[in-house]
């Protein structure tokens, strides 16, 4: 049985018919009066296009934002813009971008021609010592160590966006899935610490369907991996995500003593089994419309005003910060958590919501997990079955209330 | 102990790992292993995920514990931590793409880095259903599967051929050299290792455990 809601999803995000069945059930509905929609976003702006984000932020975290303008409100969200500019200003900052963006294309495209043609690659371009297989495929002989990483990474990313959200009509064609591959592969030259690893595909790829102009989602999704980028750095010995999983860990410990011992009687204490939700933001757990419902309650709860200049340009927000003596006024352009953050002059980088969210899992599914698991196989297997049965408000205003109590239990510690 | 998974009850509990390149199908098989599916939209494993079948051999009912891992490398500091206690390994490579095969070697030695001697290996040539597109021959394994000492098997996931062999195989090879050890420390069960098998980077390398209680009928 279907309800109206999940029909009128169905429109925006359409799912091939053939694959109906195999996809979790989504929850999220738009709510007259709750959820953001396009009338009262237009409102929310001034005559020169300044953005009353307090406004917007207490609208989407009682309800998310509606479908037909979800891109550009998580521009906003994610911090490609500043709420306090002008139009005038966003749209010359836009202009910027998009020729920034198609230079560092063209870059990548004299490097590998495939890249701009509208189609990709699933194979390896060369090998182990750098050589091309097939020469036609590379534009350029050298043995440059960067460009030699880089192009050993582009197959890995083919390979991916041919496999991802493929449940959704929008992958169908060619055209779309080479949106996703160039942006990813475009990020993984720029950003060549990080490079590509699996499960950014699953970051980027609701920022591809949501956001129209591929320069555009190319931002956002730079954006987006500011925050998460850590955890993707990886070394023979650990992944980033390993810092997170710590602090969970450390939460757990304050704030359910009993359930971390529990966990770290089966050997879970490391909380691996928490990997994939912290990587890829819960979205094996939820249906591809709850995720992005998800997404942007918890980066309107994580906003902070800051943001835009933070990323933009971090010299100038070092001495721009927020100062303690924050005024009501001013604390209502934070998102909840982060503004108890801010409150309590708590600045952990590795605790982020999506943490919270995890230990909020961990006690919704608390007294089975004490009963049931008698190994961490039992765990996953306890945690496998939140999938499609979270609400995902729900789960963050618990999340919320951990964020509470972890803070009080920390400050008296 | 008795109540506990009453309902599932079972003489081995074998832990397998399912590596190879990415892309070669890995999920695939453990989702037609273990609950007879295969999707062509399935998604990129994201560290490590498990599932477990039971099967029986002679009178014994083995149950399988599989954890599936992701294929690329920068994800081996996380998956080859599940390495630990296994007790037998699908190396899978994709038989329409040659360089998947040219990566088993490397495969091997990781695995044979980090498992007990004993573990059992099995060689998987999935995608055997194309035909057309082949480009590592039967041949070209088989020999590279009697130099390494490996058990050699193709495959297809999608068409369901050989995958319920493969998993068999291994877990009843396994079963042997559970059983030949048993016999060799003279059968005594407080001989086999004991307790908790399965421990996700644990230091315990209990490698096959056989539950209380279950024989004593």
């Amino acid at each position: 049985m279907k309800s109206s809601g999940t029909t009128e999803l169905n429109t925006f995000y359409p799912i091939k018919p053939e694959c109906q069945a195999d996809v979790p059930a989504t929850r999220f509905k738009p709510r007259a009066g709750k959820t953001l929609s396009q009338r009262r976003w237009q409102a929310s702006f001034s005559q020169d296009g300044h953005l009353d984000i307090a406004k917007v932020l207490r609208r989407i975290q009682r309800g998310g934002v509606h479908p037909s303008i979800k891109g550009e409100v998580w521009e906003f969200l994610l911090g490609c813009y500043d709420p306090n500019s002008t139009l005038e200003e966003r749209n010359e900052l836009k202009q910027r971008r998009r020729g920034q963006y198609d230079m560092w294309k063209a870059e990548c495209q004299k490097m590998v021609p495939v890249i701009g043609s509208g189609k990709f690659i699933t194979t390896p371009l060369i090998d182990d010592e750098g050589q091309p297989i097939d020469p036609s495929l590379v534009g350029v002989q050298t043995s440059d160590k960067k460009v030699v990483q880089w192009m050993q990474l582009l197959h890995q990313i083919g390979l991916d966006v041919h496999r991802t959200d493929r449940a959704l009509d929008f992958y169908e064609t060619e055209a779309n899935q080479a949106k996703l591959f160039h942006v990813l592969a475009v990020y993984a030259w720029l950003d060549n610490d990080i490079g590509y690893v699996q499960g950014m595909n699953d970051i980027c790829s609701p920022l591809i369907i949501l956001v129209e102009n591929e320069a555009d989602c190319y931002w956002c999704f730079d954006r987006a991996m500011r925050r998460m980028r850590e955890n993707f750095r990886s070394s023979a010995s650990s992944m980033g995500v390993q810092s997170q999983l710590a602090t969970l860990s450390q939460i757990m410990k304050t704030v359910d003593p009993k359930l971390h011992h529990h966990l770290e009687d089966l050997d879970g204490g490391e909380y691996l089994f928490a990997f994939r939700m912290l990587m890829v933001l819960f979205r094996r757990e939820f249906s591809f419309a709850d995720t992005l419902y998800l997404w942007e309650l918890m980066w309107a709860m994580e906003y902070n005003p800051y943001i835009f200049t933070k990323y933009e340009d971090p010299d100038r927000a070092k001495t721009k910060g927020p100062s303690p003596a924050t005024n009501n006024k001013h604390l209502k352009q934070y998102g909840k958590f982060e503004r108890k953050n801010v409150k309590t002059g708590h600045t952990e980088e590795n605790s982020a919501l999506s943490v919270f969210l995890v230990a909020s899992v961990l006690e919704i599914k608390n007294r089975r997990i004490l009963n049931e698991a008698k190994g961490v196989d039992d765990v996953v297997k306890i945690l496998g079955d939140i999938t499609s049965n979270l609400d995902a408000k729900k789960a963050l205003n618990e999340a919320l209330k951990i964020q509470k109590k972890y803070l009080s239990k920390a400050k008296k510690a | 102990m008795g109540a506990y998974r009453a309902d599932e009850d079972y003489d081995y509990l074998f832990k397998v790992v399912l590596i190879g390149d990415s892309g070669v199908g890995k999920s695939n098989l453990l989702s037609r292993f273990t609950k007879n599916e295969f999707s062509l939209e399935s998604k990129s494993t994201i560290g490590v995920e498990f599932a477990t079948r039971s099967i029986r051999v002679d009178d014994k009912v083995l149950k399988a514990q599989i954890w599936d891992t992701a294929g690329q490398e920068r994800y081996r500091a996380i998956t080859s931590a599940y390495y630990r206690g296994a007790v037998g390994a699908l190396l899978v490579y994709d038989v329409t793409r040659h360089v998947t095969f040219e990566n088993v070697e490397r495969w091997l030695k990781e695995l044979r880095d980090h498992t007990d001697a004993n573990i059992v290996v099995m060689l998987v040539g999935n995608k055997a259903d194309l035909r057309h597109l082949r480009a590592v021959s039967t041949e070209e394994t088989t020999n590279f599967a009697e130099r390494e000492k490996t058990f050699f098997m193709e495959t297809s996931a999608l068409e369901s051929l050989n995958v319920e062999s493969a998993f068999t195989e291994v877990l009843t090879q396994i079963y042997h050299v559970v059983s030949k050890k048993a016999l060799e420390i003279g059968d005594d069960p407080a001989a086999l290792p004991k307790g908790q098998t399965i421990n996700v980077g644990s230091r315990d390398d209990a490698s096959a455990v056989k539950k209380d209680g279950c024989c004593s009928a």
